[in-house]
């Protein structure tokens, strides 16, 4: 009566079709070459990012001056004025003032000094007004002062260090937690779209190539739906660990930040916030996608959502200026925007654990709406191609 | 048995289905023809649970058929579907796992398919680098991959080459041995004819005619006779009972016999008349079974 059944052939659970659909999707994914150099491109300008930051800020500036006369002493000072001034001094003996323009116009050195020692000492340089001139200009006073005070026969004890103590606590680290907590977010915003459009793009590619017919006679369209944003999903946030791991490292390798634990604290905080920011977004962008049949179509129902996403940025980046303002603290609880914008005010420090709470809190509501809701929408939009459909219509073909 | 059990369908105002009921016994070869429009592609995807049925059910051994039974149906839709950035063994595995195969299972079904419908070397291609005729293969060996118990294709010898449509009649007569039901919709009645034991014509939401070829045959209402006699007279069969003339050229006359009338006395009159060269039944073509049954009801619904 019924065709021999193979041994092989098991039922599958709902899990195991959502694992499925999940698994095509990541191996599908990670041969892309968009994906593969979207990656390589986050990764080296976030080591760019720490490079620059190294080379502008953290660094010593460096200086070369040029030296015609002048004894051991000249240099010496010159040097500790230097380390005074948080500048690398190099002192290069030049042969006569002939020799000292050469350089100074081949740009050999920042500045030559003429005469040091004389009573009219004169400073060659390309143009007025740069650090050397401070520099030698001290450095002379200084050993001024010091051989008219040993002419006088006068004798200076060391002066006494000076112990500090800080009263605001962690000012400069927060304002670092910050900056963090900024590149997180810009970080988030990208991915946010990447992903979303990843989603979105695989809908609209199983519609328009109608393999969704076959895929719906093995599944429901929840468990499609579920498959695919947990596979991009995990894509994802392995995508944002890898970004952060390499960001963190970078940061504490390059010293340029001060207080890991902190860093550390802040990253793992937007990472947290990726997971449930990415559920909101992934979901309302397939929704979106299920509306139209063609890739060219995406465009316009995509940009609500991202016009959503660019507003939350925008915010955060406001409130990385003013943590506290009325319009941080309003939409840090608003679904959507609240990925963007409390990680930010978390790391300035100005947002209560309840804050955070109740935040998450109304992001996994909406998230449970948009699921149950658009989950309708994109079982009734399946199946459904030709033009863009309303989104009524959608919800009226669910029940048919 | 696959059993289609009084289907009914309106889009809007639009009746599409109006009482579609019909059965496919294990092996056997069911052609589904229809005009365009008539409903074909409805029934089936109501039977894959693309679509809901207003009223009525499709049942599978006495069961009506859900998703876990779904699982176990190998589906061809209409309008081909298929990842085309997906490389043909990847996509045929997983479909084949999809149908409940494990990942070993899924894709040593997969190369055995490619290679059983020619696809072999093109296995490490994507499907969009596939001529169309190579992508309909894939398309097929897909709703195959899985090892189905039972067959839904809609329309799969469309755009087929004949070296194509071959092996693909070869690979859907290898499941009816196999004891799979197969149903399948197209256009190409001569084929239709030729490779399915039963055939049901739809026609404005309902099943017109169904059985076997011979038997619609035998229920197509006035069969003919061809009888050559190249010396009667006009008008020589007129006088046996039953009989109608339907046409009549220089010996060469077409009969159509009454229900009960006998062949026999026609034979007789015939050889009354002298030579008789040519006596045969006219075995109506499913073309032209086709057309009178869709006629038919075009008349009934005016």
């Amino acid at each position: 009566m019924t065709a021999p059944a193979s041994s092989d052939i098991t039922p599958h659970s709902p899990a195991q079709l959502v694992r499925l659909v999940a698994g095509r999707e990541i191996s599908t994914r990670i041969r892309d070459k968009g994906f593969l150099i979207s990656s390589a491109v986050l990764i080296l300008l976030i080591v760019g990012l720490m490079v620059f930051q190294v080379l502008i800020g953290g660094g010593e500036s460096t200086s070369r001056i040029g030296l015609v006369g002048g004894d051991q002493a000249v240099e010496q000072v010159l040097q500790q004025q230097g380390q005074a001034l948080d500048t690398e001094v190099t002192v290069v003996q030049l042969a006569d003032e002939d020799a000292a323009r050469t350089a100074v116009a081949e740009e050999d050195v920042d500045a030559a000094l003429l005469d040091p020692t004389g009573s009219r000492p004169e400073l060659l340089v390309q143009t007025a007004g740069g650090s050397a001139e401070d520099l030698v200009q001290s450095a002379l006073a200084a050993l001024s002062v010091a051989d008219q005070l040993s002419e006088a026969g006068v004798q200076l004890d060391p002066a006494p260090e000076v112990d500090v103590v800080a009263l605001e606590g962690a000012e400069d680290d927060r304002s670092q937690a910050t900056i963090v907590a900024l590149l997180g977010v810009g970080l988030l915003y990208f991915l946010f779209i990447l992903f979303g459009q990843f989603v979105a793009q695989g809908v609209v590619e199983e519609k328009s190539s109608r393999v969704v017919e076959l895929l719906l006679a093995t599944m429901r369209p929840w468990q499609l739906l579920a498959g695919k944003i947990i596979g991009l999903g995990a894509l994802g946030l392995l995508q944002t660990a890898v970004i952060a791991v390499v960001g963190v490292a970078g940061a504490l390798a390059f010293d340029v930040i001060d207080l890991p634990g902190q860093l550390i604290g802040t990253v793992l905080n937007v990472l947290a916030w990726f997971v449930i920011g990415y559920a909101f977004y992934a979901a309302v962008f397939a929704v979106a996608a299920s509306l139209v049949s063609r890739q060219e179509d995406l465009g316009s129902v995509l940009t609500p959502t991202t016009i959503l996403l660019v507003v939350g940025f925008v915010i955060a980046l406001q409130a990385a200026q003013d943590p506290g303002s009325t319009m941080a603290t309003v939409t840090s609880y608003v679904p959507g925007l609240s990925p963007m914008v409390m990680p930010v005010r978390q790391a300035a420090g100005e947002a209560a654990w309840w804050e955070v709470g109740l935040a998450v809190l109304l992001m996994v509501l909406a998230i449970a709406v948009i699921v149950r809701i658009g989950g309708r929408i994109y079982a009734g939009a399946l199946l459904r191609t030709g033009g863009r459909l309303k989104l009524r219509e959608a919800l009226a073909a669910e029940k048919a | 048995m696959l059993e289609f059990d009084g289907l009914y369908k309106a889009y809007g105002s639009n009746q599409v289905l109006e009482g579609v009921t019909f059965t496919v016994a294990p092996g056997q070869m069911f052609g589904f023809c229809g005009s365009n429009g008539a409903g074909k592609t409805t029934t089936m995807r109501i039977a894959m649970g693309l679509a809901r049925a207003d009223a009525g059910e499709v049942r599978w051994s006495g069961r009506p058929v859900d998703e876990i039974v779904r699982r176990r149906i190998g589906y061809m839709p209409e309008e081909r579907g298929l990842y085309p950035k997906m490389k043909v063994g990847e996509q045929l595995s997983y479909f084949a796992r999809l149908h409940g195969l494990d990942a070993r299972a899924a894709g040593r079904a997969a190369e055995h398919w490619a290679e059983r419908l020619g696809l072999g070397e093109r296995r490490g291609d994507r499907v969009e680098k596939l001529s169309l005729g190579n992508q309909q293969r894939v398309q097929l060996a897909a709703a195959l991959v899985s090892e189905p118990d039972v067959l839904i294709l809609d329309e799969p010898f469309s755009g087929l080459d004949p070296v194509g449509v071959d092996s693909l009649a070869e690979a859907l007569l290898e499941q009816c041995r196999r004891g799979v039901p197969v149903v399948f919709s197209s256009h190409q009645l001569d084929l239709v004819e030729r490779l399915c034991d039963a055939v049901g014509i739809l026609a404005r939401g309902k099943i017109v005619a169904s059985g076997t070829v011979d038997e619609l045959r035998s229920a197509a209402a006035g069969r003919q006779l061809r009888v050559v006699a190249p010396d009667a007279p006009a008008g020589w069969a007129a006088a046996v009972p039953g009989v109608r003339v339907v046409s009549e050229q220089r010996g060469d006359t077409v009969l159509e016999l009454a229900p009960g009338a006998d062949d026999q006395q026609v034979l007789a009159a015939a050889l009354a008349t002298g030579r008789v060269a040519h006596f045969a039944w006219r075995e109506p073509t499913l073309v032209e079974l086709f057309r009178h049954a869709v006629t038919d009801t075009r008349e009934v619904a005016a």
